[in-house]
Parts: structure tokens; C-alpha cells; sequence
């Protein structure tokens, strides 16, 4: 049956910005953005708390008006028009679903706006809570409902009208971290089901990575990097970037000081920063001394942390952990190195 | 968390305690009322010696004609009450969602506005309000008064309903506008129904601002067919004597419409609708 | 006859009770004898009469006739609400002295219908035969004080019934021109006899009307001094005669009340003056009159009528008769009404003990003289024109300095919701609050307008009229106003917020119950219960004085002294205005998720660390804007003030409001002066509540 769903689905866009910026009052929030977000991408857009993502993805709702900048949906300029002419749909943060209504009346809100016959309303509202599994709450009041089960029907409310793109405002960062997880899964499931045009705003990096088709990392207002999940990790463009993704963040560490304690031999020239991922820290019989600070012990694998002549490491080390206070010799492996300028910017 | 017996036991002595003093005053309207005299005597003791229904029936069967006064009067109240209940409310609700949701030119001037119109006295402006409404044919009329009225409900429905509208979250509203609905749409199918609470204190307050007020309404209306019940109840208070008996039996008429109507709005008044409107 | 030649006739009056049905019976019996006329008679509440026919009849909306009293004539006429009598009236046809008081340069206004005058009420099963001089007056108390009662009842502290005093010791009020003769040694004896009265505890203690029927159903007291509404006041089964006032002792006058007539008027403007005065001839010809007299018990101006023998017979109606030949006729002078009330201060002064009667004369001569006192000069325009030019630049200048513009895109659907609010508030209050605001700018009676610029606000400012420290400036009353305004909102929050959160738990058992009997105050109208909580504080017999006797504690003259007025009113207000608030907090505490206060109570936080940081602070926005209004409603609180303490003593608890009323219509209609009391209010209330909020953004930031 939710096939259907996912066939009618199938009228899917692209969503293109074109030097969208955003000012309040005399602050900028948004800079001058311009990407594309392809037919059925997954985007992430990710950034530290207030670097305007929410803003970004309420100007492309049509929820905020933009101060610069035009936004297309499927080739047509929507800057201009109503949130209800752009036919996408979003999940806030705190849900919004209407306290008053049903879970089925909610489901069915958006549908009811648009005039569709009532049977055929009926039909897609069974159809989405088939898929996420609402058959039971239907008849219940948000008051009702677990966190969980909100955040279900908020984004069934989405689903149910099959927009051209679907818009989630950290849609998972009030719930628990189980639920997190599993809901995580879900999203992914249902977008390769769906194979759904969707931006997806969160701050937390590891949603980022799992989710995404592509990210694009903010700050302030200005976008940093776009690109897959797994360019960003190895090839971020700026420090910000490789600090913002990858647990536990990568080590930085002075390029004077590594020459000086003599970690390596050489640093590329104007390089002032050097990025050294914990994954790409080895422990060698041979290698460098340094001592064991702390220990993380997360199952299957282990953080170490490092105090080598003054210069903190955190490493990650699969087996054979060593002991808190003990002395390791351990090598970094060269090419996995980022070297950054005084501007922060990937050489 | 269920409070201890004690507590218990304090909240309704403190609740039977508070009920008594309001309570004492309104038991001599009562006991002015079942006296069958038109004297009016405040002695310590609020309990009426004799019992009778005479001044109920005197106020009740008052007759011009063969118009039942007394019914007719209070289907006047009640009409010029409703109707500012209903106007004053609907004008309002506007007004306030305009005034809580949208950025416009003369956004503060409108809200203080409304506040600045409460605070010019009525003393000087009833006889220019009178001329006024001579001028839009509306005097004698019980649209006229309904007007007036509401002017005075108004102004506080804007602002108790502003700062409701306030606290809802504007997701809800915008939910609707991405769910395909018009900003009429989100204020008619969400934004008001949740605020239930608060108009029915605003319902309960323009039926009061409008139910109790002879001077104007006995200014503006020269037909006993088409005074409401305080002006007709206003004509037992004479220059040097007042018949005290009919004037608490109407008094006591008077009130029971509102305890009902308080009645019917109480579940509303303590909704609690709003509660997991938004989770987080 | 057909029914398009019926004439229709609308006649006012204030009648109620059996005054009313008599003068509709009589109605009946016109358009009888009348197939051609049909009357309508139309009651007006008292309290809005004379507002009514002011409002009405400039505007060509007045009845074709209504029922005055001689003594507003004057007035009446300057005013030109009131038209002449052309046609030729017999004054034989009237008992003597009934004419005279309706008689305006030569030319009369009205047609007498009734006189009224107040006489001496007593009590058979106490006295046999009343007093004739005011020496038997006082044996009479006496031996009824001795009696653990009172000997006689009246509004003492009225000038109005004062006068018969006043009268009997040779004082006056008002002297052959019109002019206040308050202070004279005439009036300070009359002042003293009825001290000495006081004192004894021979007259019962701050008297009003509804007192002395009480007290003379009762049987407290054996006397009353009352005029004939009182007869349909005192109960069947009470046995009492009239007489008329006794003669006063000392100087060997007879005690003369004041009297005045009532009578039918002509409206000015209305067309149907032949037929109204057809009407009004009827209803004072010698049949109507019988009715009028019989069934309304009324003291009839029609000479015939008293020589039927069932009128002569009565002997209450050949009392207020007679006492009606000794009478002294009511001024018509504008001087007369501003007496009542500064004559009313220095008679409850006085009575009270606080001055010696020479001193409160004076003091009110004074307050009479400086009532009356010349109109400020007349403003020219130009100045005035540049100032208010210069006034607007400044106010515009400092706006621009205060709030730079914000430029944003406006959101114009937001008009569209306001419109209909707006449009409406617009005309009904802002066209109203424009023309009355330019009258503060004029010295209006109601009809004569001069153009006086800033005069009456000088006036004001300057506290011209009275001394600074008077309790009739302005700054007093201001100050008065503000600690009025700063404790009923304080109480009404504190009381309605305590009661809601008791009534919060939805465990609570009968909740539903006591949330009904707790909003009843809001629900009566307070018209009543003002009266019964003055009538709660009332020294001799009101419950809150028996209740301190209870406890063993000395009764206290409540409205004596400013504080205890001042709580008086307080506690009057308060018990009316708490039920709104708490109906609003509980609307606010029924949107505080439960959730919240646990969370606190299990972080260890105590009911009252809750109540202060988790439950106040989310009512508060909600309570806000009622707090705002509420502070409005109780600057501008007239009813209570003036109901209850009546500005007692000495008007130092009125407020700018009740200040304003009482330029307006107690003290010679000075429309302007009130007018410019009200934009001075209005000014102060702006400034603030901009205060208020300057100071509530200060506190959020
Ligand atoms: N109405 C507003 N006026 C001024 N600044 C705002 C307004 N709304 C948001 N901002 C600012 O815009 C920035 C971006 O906000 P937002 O898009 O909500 O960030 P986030 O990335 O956390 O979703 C924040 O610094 C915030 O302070
Ligand atoms: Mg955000």
C-alpha cells in the first residue's frame, strides 16, 4: 500500500539558491549563498547553535522573506511567492502539530487546505501512518503522544502531501539519544524509499554524516564547505570544517611547536596549523613516546589520550589499549595530515 | 502529588473563609430582596427575618401596556449583551492577532491606542457621545448602545488576546501556512481555537462592561420597551427615596443570568488547552 | 378620529412607585377625555435625568414635555432647554406660592403640578403630640435617648435639610442678590443647636435617607424630618403623623424647610407645545390632582383640590400644607446649587467636633465664593494658536529623538484584521475624546462658550481656587489618586492570584463551587453593593463597627477621618475588583504545564521558591495587560469613591475623577474646568504607563 505514497512521491525538484542572503536589521545573518540541492538529494545543512540554518530553511519555506537573492524550486523563481505556492513541506523542531486536532485530523490538515476529496484524504492518511506506524494513535491528541510519536506525525504531516521538497528543522534534537539513533535510521530508510528531495538542518555532525547525501557546513551566515559526507572528512577546506566533523574532534596542534618537539620533519610552507585526525594516530613500538593521560573505553574501540612533551593527542585505537599512566610509542601516519594556513585555510 | 489532609484541610478553610466576606455583603441584596418592605436596614445579622416573593413579583410583572416590561427588558439586555460580546470579541480578536503577528505602519500607535482610549474620562465625553451617535441615527437604537459598548470592551479583549496570542508558538501558524492555509486559515482553524481560555474571560468580561451599565444606556434610550434591565431597575433609586426591595430583587434578577453564563464558560476558562502544543 | 390625526406625546418624569402610577392613572383619564392625544410617559432613572434632558433637547430629541423642579429653572433657561408658557394661566388656579419659583422675568416656565417640602414625621405609639417649639423638641429626645433610643432622624449633615435650621435663627443661605450669606452669626447658632443635638445624642449619627427609614420603620426613632416621598417609605403597619417643623426657642421663628415646585416644562424646540400644555393643564386640574394626591399622596399645587373634603381630611397632606405656607422658596440662582456641597463639609466639619461653626461657615462661604468665581479672561486666539503650534514641534522633536525609525517591510493583510477594531474605536472614542478635550480649552456651562485658551488648566495648575494643601487641589487629589490606584492594584493581583492558586489543584473538591461563589462580586451590580458596604462602615449601625464591639473594641468613625474613609473605599473596591483578576490567573495558571513545578519540586525547591520563580513569572506576562488596564479602570473608579465615602471628610478622599464630576455637575456646571481636569488626567495616565514601560524594559534587560 505505501507504495502508492511512494509513487505519487515521485514528483520531486530541485531547489536552487542563487546568492540568498538574509539581514536583521543591520546584521547580517545569512552572507550571499548559492548552491543547488539536486532532484531526491538528501542535503545536511550543519553549523554551530545560531549560525542561521533555521533562518536559512524558513527563507526557503517562504517563511522568512530574503533581503538579497532569488530561490528556485524546479527551475520557477519562488522568491516572491506564499509558503503554500512553494508545495514544500517542513518539520519544525518542536513539532507545531496542532494541539487541537487529532493525530488523523493533523494528518490530514494540509490535504484538507488543498481541497483534495475527502476519500482520497482518507486513503494517503492510512497510507502514512501504515508506513510510520501511527495506525494506532490516530484517534489520540498531541497531549497524548510521547516524544517519539510527535515527531512521528510531524513528519507524516510532511508525507502525506507529497511536496516537491521536504524541509526538517533539527527534527530529532528533542529526543533521547536511543531514540535518536533509531529514528536516524528511519529518516534514512524512508528517504531512499521515498528517493524524496529533503534539507535536513541539524548541529550535530554525526547526524550529519549518517544522513546526508551531501553537506553543506555554515557559519555565521557564510557557507563553508559543501560537499559529501566523505569529502568533508578528508578534505575539509578550513579548520572549521575538520573540527566540526568527525568524533572526537581532530587534534590541532601548533606547526611550530610539532617542528620544534620534532613530530615531523617538515611543514609545508605558510602552513600554521596542522590537523591530525585521531584515527590516523598508530601505536608502534618505535614510535615517539608520549604518556597515557585518560582513557575512553567505548567498546570495540578506545580513545586514548596523549601527552607527548607537552603537545595533548587524542587517539583512536581499535584493540590492545594501553594502561592510564603507562608510556606508548606511536607514530602519525603523514599523509592523513591537514596543514592550514594563517587564515584557517586547507594548503 | 496529592496534598497532605492538612493542607488539604487549610485550602478550604482559607477558600470557605474568602467565600464568607464576598459573600456577606451580597447576602443583605438577598435578604433586602425576601423582605417584603422597601426599607433597607444593614444590621450585623444578614438573615432575613421573613420571606417573600413580593418584590420578585412586583419587578417582574411590570407592565406598559400590554408589553410585558420586564421581558422585554431583559431580552434587550440580553440582545445588546450578546451582541457586544460577539462584536466586541470578533473586533478584537482581529485586532490582537494583527497586533501579536504582523509588523506593520502604526502598529504601536493602534496598540497604544487602545489603551489611551480607557483613559479619558467618561465625565466630559458622554454629552459629545451623544451628539455623535444623534448624528449616525443611532440613538434609541439597540445597535447604537451595542456600539458604545463594545468601544469599552474592546480595548481590554485587544489586550488580554494580544498577550495570549503572544505565547502561542508561531510554528502552529506557520505550519498551516506551509500545509497550504492562508494566515486566515491559521487564525480561524488554530489560533483561535486554542485560545479558548482566554476568550471566554474576554466573552465574560464584554457581556459584563455591557450588562451592568445604566447612565449611558438610560441616556441614549427613551422608550421603557427599549431600556435594558439596569435602567429599568435604576427607576426604583428616586431623588430623596429608593424602593430598596425591588431594586435588590432586580438586583438579584440581574446577577442570575451572569452566574449561568459563568457557569457555561468555567470548563473554558481553566482549559488548559495549550498544554503539548509544542513539546521542548 | 382617524389614527393618522392621533397626536403623540412623550412625557419624562423620574416618578417611581406610587407617584408613577398616580400620574399614569391620571394619563389614562387625559386621553379619555382626549380620544385625539396619545401620551407616552416615559421613566427615566433620576440618576440620569437631568444629563438626559441635557444631552436630549438641544438636539431636537427631547419629550414634548417633562416633569423639572423649580430650582434647576434658572439654569434651564440660560441654557435655553426650556421654553415659555405663552397662554394666559390663572394663578388662582394654584395654591399661592406655587407660582412665583417658576416665574423668570416675568414670564413663566412651568406648570405647577406639586410642591415638596420637607416636615417633622413622628411616631403616634411614642409621641401624642408633636413638638411645637424646639425646647419640647429636645424634652421629647431626651426622654427617648433616656430610653436607649433616638429622638429624631434626619440628614443632618445635608444643607438642605439644614436650612430649616437656618431659617428658624434668622441665618440664609443666599442673601437678596443671590449672592452666598453663609457666614453670618445666625447660621453658626443654627450649626450649634444642632452640634448640641449631636452631642447629646439626641439625633442619630451620620444619617442618610435610607437611615432614617430604617430607624423610623423600626421604631429607633420617634421623629424624622422628611418630605412626602417619604410617606410611601414608611410601612402600613407604623402609626405617625405630620407636622410641621416646631419653632425655634431662642429667637421664636418657626424652623422653615426649604421648598420647591415641580412642574410640568416645555422642551425648547419641540412643535407641540399647544397640545403639551393642554396636557399639562389637565394633569393639574382639579381632577387629576385628586388622583395625584390620593393614590400618590402628593402635596398638589391645585387650589381646588385642597378644598375637596377627603383632602382636607387627611391630615398629612393639610400638614405639608401648611407647612408648605411657612416655607422659604427654593433659590433658582446657580449660587444655590454650589452651596450644597461646601455647606454639607462644614455641617459634617462641625458635627464631627473638628472646628467650632464660625470657622466651618466660613470656610465654605469661601469655597461657595471661590466656586463662582469669575470665568479666567478670554484667551485671544493667536497666541494661543502659536503656543499649541510651538507645544506640537516640541512633542514631535522629542518622539524623533526617542524612536529612530526601524525600517522593515510592512505586512499590509495585517489591516485588514485591525480595520474593523479600529474604525470603530475611532469614531466612537476618538471624535468624542477630541470634542471633549477642546472644551477644556473654553468656559462652558453647556450652551455659553468662551474661548480661554490655557485659562482653566491655569487654573488649575496653579491651584487658584483653593489653597495648595486644600484637600480640593489639584495636587491633593492627585496624590490621593495615585495611592488609591497603587493599593487596589496591589490588592486586586495579590487577592486574585492567592485565590486562584488555591483554587488551582484539580483535586480539589467543590472547586467548581467556590470558583462561582467567589466571581459574585463582578456579577452584582456594584451600584448596590457600594451602598451596602457604606452602610457596612456606618458608625452607629453598620456590622463592621457591631463586630469591633463583639471583640470588645472602641467603634470607629469611619468616614471621619481620611485613613479609615480612605480604607473604606479601598476595601469596597477591592472586594469588587479581585474576582476579575483571579478569573484572569486562573486562565494563565491553567497554561503552566504541571510538569514544570514537579520538575522544580523534585530540584528541592520549596512551594514558595516555586511559586516565586516558576509560577509568577509564566502568569505574569498573562497578567500584564489586565494589571495595565486595571490600574486605568481604578484611576478613572468614580462609582465607589462617590458612593461610599463620598469624598468624606472634608473631600479629602475624591479622587481627580470624582473632582471632575463634581466641577461638572455639582458645582455650577463648569463643563471647560472639567474638561481640562480630564485632559490633565488623561496626561498623567500617558505619562504613566510610559513610565510603567519604560521601567518593565529596563527590568527585562
Ligand atoms: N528576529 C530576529 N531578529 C534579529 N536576529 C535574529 C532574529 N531571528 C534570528 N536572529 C539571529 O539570527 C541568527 C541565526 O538564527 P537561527 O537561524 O535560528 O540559527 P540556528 O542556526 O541555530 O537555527 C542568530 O544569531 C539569531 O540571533
Ligand atoms: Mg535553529
Amino acid at each position: 500500500m505505501p507504495l502508492r505514497l511512494c509513487e505519487s512521491a515521485r514528483s520531486m525538484a530541485t531547489v536552487t539558491l542563487d546568492g540568498v542572503g538574509k539581514d536583521h536589521g543591520k546584521a547580517q545573518i545569512l552572507g550571499s549563498l548559492s548552491f543547488e540541492i539536486a532532484d531526491g538529494e538528501l542535503l545536511v545543512l550543519v553549523g554551530p547553535s545560531g549560525c542561521g540554518k533555521s533562518t536559512l530553511l524558513r527563507c526557503i519555506a517562504g517563511l522568512d522573506e530574503l533581503s538579497r537573492g532569488r530561490i528556485l524550486v524546479d527551475g520557477r523563481d519562488v522568491t516572491q511567492a506564499a509558503p503554500r505556492d512553494r508545495d514544500l513541506a517542513m518539520v519544525f523542531q518542536n513539532y507545531a502539530l496542532y494541539p487541537h486536532l487529532t493525530v488523523r485530523e493533523n494528518l490530514a490538515f494540509g490535504l484538507k487546505m488543498r481541497k483534495m476529496p475527502a476519500a482520497e484524504i482518507a486513503q494517503r492518511v492510512n497510507d502514512v501512518a501504515l508506513l510510520l506506524g501511527l495506525e494506532t494513535l490516530l484517534e489520540r491528541t498531541p497531549q497524548k503522544l510521547s516524544g517519539g510519536q510527535c515527531q512521528r506525525v510531524a513528519i507524516g504531516r510532511a508525507l502525506v502531501r507529497t511536496p516537491k521538497a521536504f524541509l526538517f528543522d533539527e527534527p530529532l534534537s528533542n529526543l533521547d539519544a536511543a531514540l535518536r539513533t533509531q529514528m536516524r535510521v528511519e529518516l534514512k530508510r524512508l528517504h531512499q524509499r521515498l528517493g524524496a528531495t529533503m534539507i535536513y538542518v541539524t548541529h550535530d555532525q554525526v547526524e550529519a554524516m549518517t544522513l546526508a547525501d551531501r553537506i553543506a557546513v555554515l557559519r555565521q551566515g557564510v557557507l563553508q564547505q559543501l560537499g559529501t559526507p566523505t569529502e568533508l572528512y578528508e578534505r575539509p577546506n578550513n579548520l572549521f570544517v575538520a573540527r566540526f566533523l568527525g568524533t572526537p574532534e581532530i587534534n590541532v596542534v601548533d606547526g611550530k611547536e610539532l617542528m620544534q618537539k620534532q613530530f615531523m620533519a617538515t611543514l609545508p610552507d605558510r602552513a600554521v596549523k596542522v590537523g591530525i585526525r585521531p584515527e590516523s594516530i598508530h601505536f608502534v613500538a618505535d614510535g615517539k613516546p608520549a604518556r597515557v593521560d585518560l582513557l575512553e573505553q567505548l567498546g570495540w574501540e578506545s580513545l586514548v589520550h596523549l601527552d607527548c612533551d607537552g603537545v595533548r593527542l587524542v587517539a583512536r585505537v581499535s584493540a590492545n589499549a594501553p594502561t592510564v599512566g603507562a608510556t606508548v610509542g606511536f607514530k602519525i601516519d603523514d599523509r592523513a595530515l591537514h596543514y592550514f594556513d594563517r587564515d584557517e585555510k586547507r594548503l | 502529588m496529592k496534598p497532605s489532609l492538612a493542607i488539604r484541610i487549610s485550602i478550604h478553610a482559607l477558600l470557605l473563609a474568602a467565600c464568607a466576606i464576598t459573600l456577606y455583603p451580597v447576602a443583605w441584596v438577598v435578604k433586602t430582596a425576601v423582605t417584603p418592605r422597601q426599607s433597607f436596614s444593614p444590621s450585623p445579622n444578614p438573615w432575613p427575618s421573613t420571606w417573600s416573593l413580593s418584590n420578585f413579583r412586583d419587578v417582574l410583572g411590570t407592565h406598559q401596556g400590554a408589553t410585558w416590561l420586564f421581558g422585554r427588558q431583559l431580552l434587550n439586555s440580553l440582545l445588546v449583551s450578546a451582541s457586544v460580546t460577539i462584536v466586541g470579541v470578533v473586533l478584537a480578536c482581529g485586532a490582537a492577532y494583527a497586533l501579536s503577528r504582523f509588523r506593520f505602519i502604526g502598529r504601536d500607535f493602534s496598540l497604544r491606542g487602545f489603551l489611551l482610549s480607557q483613559m479619558f474620562p467618561g465625565v466630559v465625553t458622554a454629552i459629545p457621545l451623544y451628539i455623535l451617535l444623534d448624528h449616525l441615527q443611532l440613538l434609541n437604537s439597540l445597535a447604537g448602545l451595542v456600539l458604545v459598548y463594545s468601544t469599552t470592551a474592546i480595548p481590554f479583549c485587544v489586550f488580554m488576546l494580544k498577550g495570549y496570542f503572544d505565547s502561542l508558538p508561531h510554528e502552529l501558524e506557520e505550519a498551516v501556512l506551509l500545509d497550504g492555509g492562508t494566515h486566515f486559515d491559521a487564525f480561524f482553524r488554530v489560533i483561535l481555537p486554542l485560545s479558548r481560555p482566554a476568550l471566554a474571560v474576554t466573552a465574560l468580561f464584554s457581556f459584563l462592561t455591557a450588562w451592568n451599565e445604566f447612565i449611558l444606556a438610560a441616556t441614549f434610550m427613551s422608550r421603557p420597551a427599549s431600556y435594558t434591565l439596569p435602567v429599568a431597575m435604576q427607576n426604583y433609586v428616586g431623588d430623596f427615596s429608593t424602593e430598596w426591595g425591588h431594586f435588590a430583587a432586580g438586583a438579584v434578577l440581574v446577577s442570575l443570568p451572569v452566574m449561568l453564563l459563568f457557569f457555561a464558560l468555567e470548563k473554558h476558562l481553566i482549559g488548559g488547552l495549550t498544554e503539548g502544543a509544542v513539546k521542548g | 378620529m382617524t389614527l393618522g390625526l392621533v397626536l403623540h406625546l412623550v412625557v419624562w418624569h423620574a416618578y417611581h412607585g406610587a407617584e408613577e402610577s398616580a400620574f399614569e392613572h391620571a394619563t389614562l383619564a387625559f386621553e379619555t377625555a382626549n380620544p385625539g392625544v396619545s401620551v407616552e410617559l416615559v421613566a427615566v432613572p433620576f440618576g440620569a435625568y437631568s444629563y438626559k434632558l441635557e444631552a436630549a433637547i438641544p438636539h431636537g430629541n427631547g419629550p414634548d414635555l417633562f416633569v423639572g423642579k423649580s430650582n434647576g429653572l434658572q439654569e434651564w433657561i440660560d441654557r435655553g432647554l426650556i421654553d415659555a408658557i405663552d397662554a394666559e394661566v390663572d394663578p388662582s388656579q394654584f395654591v399661592s406660592g406655587t407660582l412665583p419659583p417658576l416665574i423668570h422675568h416675568q414670564r413663566l416656565y412651568g406648570v405647577p403640578l406639586a410642591f415638596k417640602s420637607v416636615a417633622l414625621f413622628y411616631r403616634r405609639d411614642r409621641i401624642t403630640k408633636p413638638p411645637r417649639t424646639t425646647d419640647e423638641l429636645v424634652a421629647i429626645a431626651e426622654r427617648e435617648h433616656a430610653a436607649d433610643r433616638c429622638g429624631l432622624a434626619y440628614e443632618a449633615a445635608s444643607l438642605s435639610y439644614h436650612a430649616a435650621w437656618l431659617h428658624g435663627f434668622g441665618g440664609r443661605i443666599l442673601d437678596d442678590n443671590n449672592q452666598p450669606a453663609l457666614d453670618s452669626a445666625e447660621a453658626a447658632r443654627s450649626i450649634e443647636f444642632v452640634r448640641m443635638l449631636a452631642n447629646r445624642h439626641l439625633i442619630a449619627e451620620e444619617a442618610t435617607g435610607q437611615l432614617v427609614t430604617d430607624l423610623f420603620n423600626r421604631g429607633e426613632c420617634a421623629m424624622a424630618i422628611s418630605g412626602p416621598w417619604f410617606l410611601s417609605d414608611i410601612e402600613a403597619d407604623v402609626r405617625f403623623g405630620v407636622a410641621s417643623l416646631p419653632i425655634v426657642s431662642s429667637t421664636g421663628k418657626p424652623a422653615a424647610p426649604l421648598s420647591e415646585i415641580e412642574a410640568l416644562m416645555l422642551p425648547a424646540r419641540s412643535k407641540t407645545h399647544a397640545a403639551a400644555l393642554n396636557f399639562a393643564l389637565f394633569l393639574s386640574g382639579k381632577d387629576a390632582a385628586r388622583l395625584r394626591a390620593l393614590e400618590g399622596r402628593q402635596t398638589v399645587a391645585t387650589a381646588a383640590t385642597w378644598q375637596l373634603d377627603e383632602i382636607k381630611n387627611d391630615p398629612v397632606l393639610t400638614a405639608f400644607y401648611d407647612q408648605f405656607k411657612l416655607a422659604v422658596p427654593m433659590s433658582q440662582s446657580r449660587a444655590l446649587q454650589a452651596s450644597w456641597e461646601p455647606g454639607q463639609r462644614a455641617l459634617r466639619r462641625v458635627l464631627r467636633g473638628d472646628v467650632d461653626a464660625k470657622r466651618a461657615l466660613a470656610g465654605a462661604q469661601a469655597e461657595i465664593v471661590a466656586t463662582l468665581r469669575p470665568a479666567p479672561p478670554p484667551a485671544a486666539k493667536l497666541p494661543f494658536a502659536i503656543s499649541l503650534f510651538a507645544l506640537g514641534l516640541a512633542l514631535l522633536w522629542w518622539r524623533q529623538r526617542a524612536q529612530p525609525e526601524v525600517a522593515f517591510r510592512s505586512q499590509p493583510v495585517a489591516y485588514v484584521y485591525l480595520a474593523p477594531a479600529a474604525v470603530a474605536m475611532g469614531v466612537l472614542v476618538f471624535v468624542p475624546f477630541v470634542v471633549g478635550a477642546a472644551m477644556s480649552l473654553f468656559d462652558y456651562d453647556g450652551v455659553h462658550a468662551t474661548f480661554v485658551g490655557w485659562g482653566n488648566f491655569g487654573n488649575i495648575l496653579r491651584a487658584r481656587d483653593t489653597s495648595l494643601f486644600s484637600p480640593l487641589s489639584f495636587y491633593f487629589a492627585l496624590l490621593v489618586t495615585a495611592l488609591w490606584t497603587v493599593a487596589n492594584v496591589a490588592l486586586h493581583v495579590a487577592i486574585g492570584v492567592a485565590l486562584a492558586l488555591l483554587l488551582r489543584s484539580p483535586l480539589l473538591r467543590l472547586r467548581g463551587v467556590y470558583r462561582a461563589l467567589l466571581i459574585v462580586p463582578w456579577a452584582v451590580p456594584n451600584y448596590i453593593t457600594a451602598l451596602i458596604w457604606k452602610g457596612l462602615f456606618h458608625k452607629q449601625f453598620g456590622a463592621i463597627n457591631a463586630l469591633l464591639k463583639v471583640c470588645h473594641l472602641e467603634p470607629i468613625s469611619w468616614f471621619a477621618h481620611f485613613w479609615t474613609a480612605f480604607a473604606a473605599n479601598l476595601a469596597t473596591n477591592v472586594w469588587l475588583g479581585f474576582p476579575f483578576m483571579m478569573v484572569v490567573t486562573l486562565g494563565a495558571l491553567s497554561r503552566i504545564p504541571r510538569e514544570l513545578e514537579e520538575a522544580a519540586a523534585l530540584d528541592g525547591a520549596s512551594a514558595w521558591m516555586r511559586l516565586r520563580h516558576i509560577v509568577l513569572p509564566l502568569i505574569r506576562p498573562a497578567l500584564l495587560p489586565a494589571v495595565l488596564i486595571g490600574a486605568v479602570w481604578t484611576f478613572n473608579m468614580f462609582n465607589v469613591v462617590f458612593l461610599v465615602s463620598g469624598g468624606e471628610p472634608d473631600g479629602s478622599t475624591d479622587i481627580l475623577v470624582s473632582q471632575a464630576y463634581r466641577w461638572a455637575f455639582q458645582r455650577g456646571h463648569q463643563y471647560g474646568y472639567a474638561a481640562a481636569y480630564a485632559v490633565l488626567i488623561f496626561l498623567l495616565l500617558v505619562a504613566q504607563t510610559a513610565f510603567g514601560r519604560r521601567m518593565s524594559q529596563k527590568q527585562a534587560t
